[in-house]
């Protein structure tokens, strides 16, 4: 395995363009690569690490939307008071992630790219209607995160392009995230999601609601038939809860049934919906 | 930018507690594992090998990170400190003597990860609350004490 680590974004394009597309592995955090190296995958021929790039770590405030470079760490999440004050779901999930080492290690990138049906800062970033910023030979690219993650592990990546970025809108509303694991740290999500809303409070409903759920689906799922039931409207959220069966489709695995992770996703997200809209 | 020719080798230079090391590795080797077999620092500890269980928590350029999601190489140029970097010979740190008062050490195997975690927790934070330490040492497993001595000790220590 040879080891490169480039040092701008022109000397990695470079890179990429001289290597045989199928030989190569970019690295990040590493911290699902290693596992996956651990457990017998076959080492690349080219190992990319991306991590000598400067411009791709980074948390810029650009007046309407915020950008984070892909190479920005878990952490430097956590511990930004941008993303503290304004994208409160996504500041949830980085403060649940997995435990310090892996925070320290672990990039936005990575787990965006990695699109884990059970990564955690995806519901958030669905929810935002996040867009990605790609690079590539061909020039550069924005598409929504929902077109760019098509499958558990699969994203719309083309040979030699790389993720540069993620855009979120500054968030109209509060947001909230939650995850269920089977520990509190550590812990794969069994179920996990995201709301965006903005409440009326005098009349009691939602004027706006974006929910994102993780763990039920090949992909984070938007919840739109829920949704959409409860635009302008607040009540009898327990009645129409079920419209959550229509957009997801849970399967049964070490962690959970299918059973379970849409009784406990209804159960909680109705407790999480009510809260949102009775909240003084 | 960084390249290794055909050969699948890399002369990594790193600070090791303190010092200044240059060794020819392979470009897979983890850093667990230059730090165990190389360097002969045998307090890192492998237990699962995959990032869950913190027993190779070292320190790399100020933060703990699980050396056995690290490649050597990617280590290249930076500052590591493992369990034999904290003390200065016999003169223990406040918290490894904490360790010691509230016998919060029985099988030993968790502990260097667990006290390094706990020496950068209170590097950031002077007087960490238990729920604080808990969510501090989240990502060392320990499966002897049920962790209260552990979080005794990091208490005490940070209450001195």
């Amino acid at each position: 395995m040879k080891y490169y680590r480039p040092v701008s974004e022109p000397e990695l394009l470079d890179l990429l363009g001289t290597l045989d597309q199928s030989n190569y592995t970019l690295l990040a955090g590493g911290t699902d690569l290693m596992p996956r190296f651990e457990s017998g995958m076959e080492l690349p021929l080219h190992l990319v690490d991306l991590k000598g790039i400067d411009c791709f770590s980074g948390i810029n405030d650009r007046g309407d939307n915020i950008e984070i470079g892909s190479l920005t760490t878990i952490d430097a999440l956590r511990k930004s008071d941008l993303i503290h004050q304004s994208f409160q779901a996504l500041w949830q999930a980085t403060d649940q992630f997995a435990a310090t080492q892996i925070r320290n290690r672990a990039t936005i990138g990575g787990n965006i790219c990695n699109a884990s049906p059970a990564g955690d800062t995806l519901p958030p970033l669905y929810a935002y209607q996040a867009q990605v910023r790609i690079i590539g030979p061909a020039g550069e690219r924005q598409v929504p995160i929902a077109d760019f993650i098509s499958g558990p592990g699969k994203t719309a990546l083309n040979p030699s392009e790389i993720l540069f970025s993620v855009i979120l809108p500054k968030a109209a509303g509060f947001s909230t995230f939650y995850k269920l694991g089977l520990r509190q740290a550590m812990a794969v999500s069994v179920i996990n999601f995201a709301v965006v809303a903005v409440v009326d409070r005098e009349k009691k409903v939602f004027n706006k609601l974006t929910i994102a759920a993780g763990s039920v689906a090949p992909t984070v799922k938007y919840l739109n038939k829920l949704a959409g039931a409860l635009q302008n409207n607040g009540n009898g959220i327990d009645g129409i809860i079920d419209l959550v069966d229509q957009d997801i489709s849970p399967i049964d695995d070490i962690r959970a049934t299918a059973a379970y992770r849409r009784k406990a996703l209804k159960n909680i997200l109705a407790f999480t919906l009510k809260e949102l809209v009775n909240k003084r | 930018m960084l390249y290794i020719e055909d050969i699948e080798y890399f002369d990594l230079v790193v600070i090791v507690n303190g010092c200044e090391v240059c060794r020819r590795v392979p470009t897979h080797q983890r850093l667990l594992d230059f730090l165990r077999d190389d360097l002969r620092l045998t307090g890192t500890k492998e237990v699962c090998g995959e990032g869950e269980c913190g027993a190779c928590t070292v320190i790399l350029n100020g933060e703990t990170v699980n050396s056995c999601l690290i490649l050597a190489v990617e280590a290249h140029g930076s500052e590591i400190m493992t369990i034999e970097g904290l003390s200065h010979g016999q003169n223990l740190t406040d918290l490894q003597q904490a360790f010691i008062e509230k016998h919060s050490v029985q099988c030993g195997y968790c502990i260097p990860g667990m006290v390094l975690s706990a020496e950068q927790l209170e590097h950031e934070q002077a007087q960490p609350d238990r729920e604080i330490i808990k969510q501090g040492l989240a990502g060392n497993i320990c499966r002897c004490t049920g962790y209260h001595k552990i979080i005794d000790a990091v208490e005490q220590k940070g209450d001195r």
